[in-house]
C-alpha cells in the first residue's frame, strides 16, 4: 500500500516518467506499425493472389491440353471444387490506339485467352472488371461528381463479362487498368481517364506468335479487337501486363484450336492437299481451379494430379484419339506459383520484426538510466522507508511497479498510437503526398511566430534554460513551417513498386498484443535493476549522508 | 516481569571496516532501558551515540558474536531481516535530528506512512487516519494536513516526525537529537510535547550533546571512548 502511494507520488511529481512513458508509446507504435503494414501487405499479396489465379494451377507447355473440357467435367465432378475453368496463356504486342497521328504506341502484354464465365467461378474476374454503370440513381449519387463511371452505358459491364462488343457482336478485349496511359489513378483508389484515352469502345490491335508443337515460331498473327472493360486486380504486376479474350479467339491465333488432321504420307491430291484422316482436338494451355471451402489448396493439388494422371492414362490407352495428354504438367497451388512474390515479403517482415524489435533494448536502457538516477536522488527516501519497517522486497517494488506502470502506460499509447496510425495510413500517405492545407501552414507559422517571442523575452530576463528551450522551439517549428510551405507532395507508396493500390490499414493484433507485452516486460527488466540496487541500499548510510 | 527491561544492550560491540582497516566505535555498551522511563543518552560528536541508536532500533546489528540486544527479553540482532522491519515498524519510533520526512508526500501521509506499511489492520483505514489527524491536531498541526514538508518550519517538521513515530503506537521512541536542529524556544516545545507523551507512559530514549536537553530526561548515560557510564549528578 505504502509502495503505491510512494510510487504514484514519484510518478506524478516529475516530468521524467512522461518522457519514458512517450519513449515506449514510439517504440511499440513504431513496431506495430511496420509489422501491421508488413503483414497486411502478405495478406493482400495472398488474397488477392488467390483471387486472380484461384487455388490450383494445371500448366502444360506452350504446346497445350488437348480434351480440356472432358478433363474439366471431370474435374468439375470432384467433390473437392468449386469451380475449373480453361485458358491459354502467351505473350502479345499490344497496337494501342494512341497517341493522334499514324504512329502509335505497342505496348508487350501478358494475353489470357479465357472462357469468361467459368472464369468468374474461379477468380474474381467478374468482380474486377473497373468500368459498371451505376446500379440505380442512389449509387450515382454516392459516386463523386468527376466519376467518369457515372455516364456509362449500362452494357459496359455484361460486355466485359461475355468480352464481347455486343452492339457489333465482335469479340472484345479487356485490358489490365495500368496497360493504357489511359487512365490515371486518383488518390481515393478510382480512375479517370487521362488525355481523353478512355479505353472502352476504342480498338487495339493484338499480336501473338503461334508455336508449332515442335517449338518452330511460325507466321506472327494479329487481330484487332475492341476494348470492352478494363480489370483492376489490384496486383499491379498483373494489371500492368495482363490482357484478357475470349478463349476461341486464343486458339484460333496460336492455332491451338480444333483442326484437320492430314494424312502426310499419302500422295496430296490435284489441288496439292492431303487427304484429311480425322481432327485434332482444340487446347488449352492452363487450367485454373477452385476449392470448395474447407478443402486446402495442398489437398485440391493432390487430388487433381491424381485426377490428371488417370485421365491422361485413359487417353493413352483410346485407340480412337487423335492426341495425347502431355505427361509433364505441373499441378501448384496458388502459393506455390506465386512463391516468387510472397517469401520474400514474409521475409521481409521477419527481418523487420527482429530490427525493431531492438528498439526494446534502447526502451529498457532508457527506463534503467532514469531510474537509476531516481534511486540515486531517493536514497534519503529509501532510508527513511527502511527505517519506518518497510522491507527491502517492498522497496524494491516501488520501482518494480515504477516501470511497470511506465511500461503499461507506454504499450497502452503505443498501441493507441499505432492504431491510429495504421487505421489512416492512406489519409496519411494521402496528407503527405499533397500539398499542406493553408491553415496548418499558417498555423505552423504563427506558432514559430510565437516561439520567437517567448525567445525574445526570456532572452531579455537572461535565463538561460527557457531561452534554450524557447529557441530550439523557434528552430524547430520555423523547419517544419518552412517544410509545409516548399513541401509539394511525395508519393512514399508508388503502387508500382509495392504491387497495390493502396497501403495496407488494419493493425496486425497478434503482433500488437505481443508487441505490448514486450513494452512491458522490457520497461520492467529495465527497472529490475535500478529497484535491486534501492533494495541493496544500507538504510544506516542513507539516513547519515542522505 | 516488571523488572525485566523494555530495551537491553549487553556488552555491545560495534566495529565499522574498510577493508583491512576497522573503527570499533562502540567497545562493551551496558544499557538497560525500563519501561516508562525517558534516558538521554549525552557524548561528544563522533562517539558513537546515532550508532547505538540505529543498533537499539534494529536498522543494524552489532558485531558479530560479542553481546546482544534484547527488546522485552528476546534477542533482536539475531533474528532475520523481516523480523527486524517488523519490530522497527510495531516496536520502534524513530525521530531524527534532519526530520526525515518524504518530500513527495503531504503530512498527514508522512505521518501514515508507518500505518501503511503495517498494513490491513482490525481497527479499519478510518480509525488509523483518525487517529494521525487527532495526532497531529494535538501538535497544532490540524490545518496542515495536505501540506507538504517544503512548506512547513523545522519545529514544524519535527514535530510532523514525532507524529509519525508516534502512528502504530510503538513501546519505544528513539529521538536522535531531536532539537539539534532547532532554535533553543522551538526546540523548548518540542520537548513538551516528548515531556506530554512520556507522562501518558511512553518510553523514550534520546541522544543529545546538550545538558539543558538532557536535563528534561529522567535518566542520563555518557557515551564515552565506546562505553557507557553515568554522569555525576552534579
Ligand atoms: N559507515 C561508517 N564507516 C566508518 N566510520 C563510521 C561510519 N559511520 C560512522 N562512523 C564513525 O563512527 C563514529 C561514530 O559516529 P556517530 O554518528 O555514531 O557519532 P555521533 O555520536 O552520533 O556523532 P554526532 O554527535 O556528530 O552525531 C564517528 O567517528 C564516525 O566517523
Ligand atoms: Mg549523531
Amino acid at each position: 500500500m505504502y509502495a503505491s502511494l510512494v510510487s504514484n507520488r514519484y510518478l506524478t511529481s516529475r516530468l521524467i516518467p512522461v518522457i519514458a512513458v512517450a519513449a515506449v508509446a514510439l517504440c511499440v507504435a513504431l513496431v506495430i506499425t511496420v509489422v501491421s503494414v508488413m503483414s497486411g501487405f502478405l495478406d493482400m499479396l495472398k488474397a488477392s493472389g488467390r483471387s486472380i489465379v484461384g487455388d490450383v494451377i494445371v500448366s502444360s507447355g506452350i504446346g497445350g491440353m488437348p480434351y480440356a473440357e472432358e478433363l474439366l467435367a471431370e474435374l468439375r465432378a470432384l467433390p473437392e471444387v468449386a469451380g475449373a475453368t480453361p485458358l491459354i496463356d502467351t505473350i502479345g504486342l499490344l497496337r494501342m490506339p494512341y497517341p493522334a497521328g499514324p504512329q502509335k504506341e505497342t505496348a508487350h502484354v501478358q494475353v489470357w485467352a479465357v472462357d469468361p464465365a467459368s472464369l468468374a467461378g474461379v477468380t474474381d474476374f467478374a468482380d474486377d472488371l473497373y468500368w459498371r454503370a451505376p446500379k440505380d440513381a442512389a449509387a450515382a449519387d454516392a459516386m463523386a461528381p468527376d466519376d467518369p463511371r457515372r455516364a456509362l452505358d449500362p452494357t459496359i459491364l455484361e460486355d466485359g463479362k461475355r468480352l464481347l462488343q455486343s452492339s457489333t457482336n465482335t469479340p472484345g478485349i479487356a485490358l489490365g487498368m495500368h496497360v493504357s496511359v489511359g487512365n490515371a489513378r486518383q488518390r481515393d483508389g478510382s480512375y479517370l481517364p487521362r488525355y481523353g484515352w478512355f479505353m472502352p469502345g476504342l480498338e487495339v490491335t493484338l499480336t501473338v506468335v503461334p508455336v508449332s508443337g515442335k517449338g518452330k515460331i511460325a507466321e506472327p498473327r494479329e487481330q484487332i479487337f475492341p476494348v470492352v472493360n478494363e480489370v483492376q486486380t489490384g496486383l499491379f504486376e498483373v494489371d500492368r501486363n495482363r490482357v484478357y479474350i475470349p478463349l476461341q479467339e486464343g486458339q484460333r491465333l496460336l492455332r491451338l484450336d480444333e483442326a484437320p488432321l492430314y494424312d502426310l504420307t499419302a500422295d496430296p491430291d490435284a489441288s496439292g492437299n492431303y487427304p484429311v484422316i480425322g481432327r485434332t482436338p482444340a487446347r488449352v494451355t492452363k487450367l485454373l481451379l477452385r476449392a470448395k471451402p474447407g478443402c486446402s489448396a495442398d489437398a485440391l493439388r493432390d487430388r487433381v494430379q491424381a485426377t490428371y494422371d488417370a485421365f491422361a492414362d485413359r487417353i493413352e490407352a483410346d485407340r480412337s484419339r487423335t492426341a495425347s495428354m502431355p505427361r509433364f504438367v505441373q499441378v501448384l497451388t496458388w502459393e506455390q506459383q506465386l512463391r516468387d512474390l510472397i517469401i520474400p515479403v514474409e521475409k521481409e517482415r521477419e527481418m523487420m520484426r527482429v530490427l525493431f524489435s531492438l528498439i526494446y533494448l534502447v526502451c529498457a536502457g532508457l527506463i534503467l538510466s532514469i531510474f537509476w538516477a531516481i534511486v540515486v536522488e531517493k536514497t534519503r527516501d529509501i532510508g527513511i522507508l527502511r527505517s519506518v519497517g518497510a522491507s527491502r522486497t517492498g522497496v524494491m517494488w516501488i520501482f518494480l511497479r515504477y516501470g511497470l506502470i511506465i511500461g503499461t502506460l507506454g504499450s497502452a499509447l503505443g498501441v493507441l498510437l499505432a492504431w491510429a496510425i495504421v487505421t489512416n495510413v492512406n489519409p496519411i500517405h494521402e496528407a503527405i503526398g499533397s500539398d499542406a492545407p493553408l491553415a496548418i501552414r499558417v498555423t505552423a507559422w504563427c506558432l514559430a511566430s510565437a516561439c520567437a517571442v517567448g525567445l525574445c523575452v526570456t532572452a531579455l530576463r537572461r535565463k538561460f534554460l527557457p531561452t534554450l528551450l524557447w529557441t530550439l522551439g523557434t528552430i524547430v517549428l520555423s523547419a517544419a513551417a518552412l517544410g509545409l510551405t516548399l513541401h509539394h507532395g511525395t508519393l512514399i507508396w508508388d503502387p508500382s513498386i509495392y504491387y497495390f493500390t493502396l497501403v495496407p490499414d488494419k493493425v496486425d493484433w497478434w503482433a500488437a498484443g505481443t508487441t505490448a507485452v514486450g513494452g512491458v516486460l522490457f520497461s520492467v527488466i529495465g527497472s529490475a535493476i535500478p529497484a535491486a540496487k534501492a533494495a541493496d541500499i544500507d538504510p544506516v548510510e542513507a539516513l547519515r549522508y542522505g | 516481569m516488571a523488572d525485566l527491561p523494555l530495551l537491553d544492550a549487553r556488552d555491545v560491540h560495534k566495529t565499522y571496516r574498510f577493508g583491512a582497516l576497522g573503527v570499533e566505535v562502540l567497545r562493551g555498551v551496558n544499557l538497560a532501558v525500563r519501561s516508562g522511563e525517558w534516558l538521554a543518552i549525552l557524548g561528544s560528536s563522533g562517539s558513537g551515540k546515532s550508532t547505538l541508536m540505529h543498533l537499539l532500533g534494529g536498522l543494524d546489528r552489532p558485531d558479530a558474536g560479542q553481546g546482544e540486544i534484547h527488546f522485552r527479553g528476546e534477542p533482536i540482532s539475531l533474528q532475520p531481516g523481516s523480523a527486524l522491519d517488523r519490530y522497527r515498524n510495531r516496536d520502534i519510533g524513530f525521530v531524527f535530528q534532519f526530520y526525515h520526512l518524504l518530500p513527495e508526500l503531504n503530512v498527514l501521509e508522512n505521518t501514515l506512512l508507518p500505518a501503511l506499511v503495517f498494513g490491513a489492520r482490525s481497527e479499519g483505514r478510518t480509525a488509523v487516519r483518525q487517529d494521525a489527524e487527532a495526532l497531529l491536531g494535538a501538535f497544532g498541526l490540524g490545518h496542515r494536513l495536505t501540506h507538504r514538508p517544503s512548506q512547513l518550519s523545522g519545529g514544524e517538521r519535527q514535530r510532523v516526525a514525532i507524529a509519525r513515530a508516534l502512528i502504530n503506537r510503538p513501546a519505544v521512541l528513539l529521538a536522535d537529537e531531536p532539537t539539534g536542529n532547532l532554535d533553543a524556544a522551538t526546540g523548548a516545545g518540542i520537548l513538551d510535547l516528548l515531556a506530554e507523551r512520556h507522562k501518558q507512559g511512553l518510553t523514550i530514549v534520546m541522544v543529545t550533546h546538550d545538558h539543558e536537553v538532557a536535563a528534561r530526561a529522567t535518566r542520563q548515560i555518557r557515551l564515552l571512548n565506546g562505553t557507557t557510564e553515568t554522569p555525576d549528578a552534579t
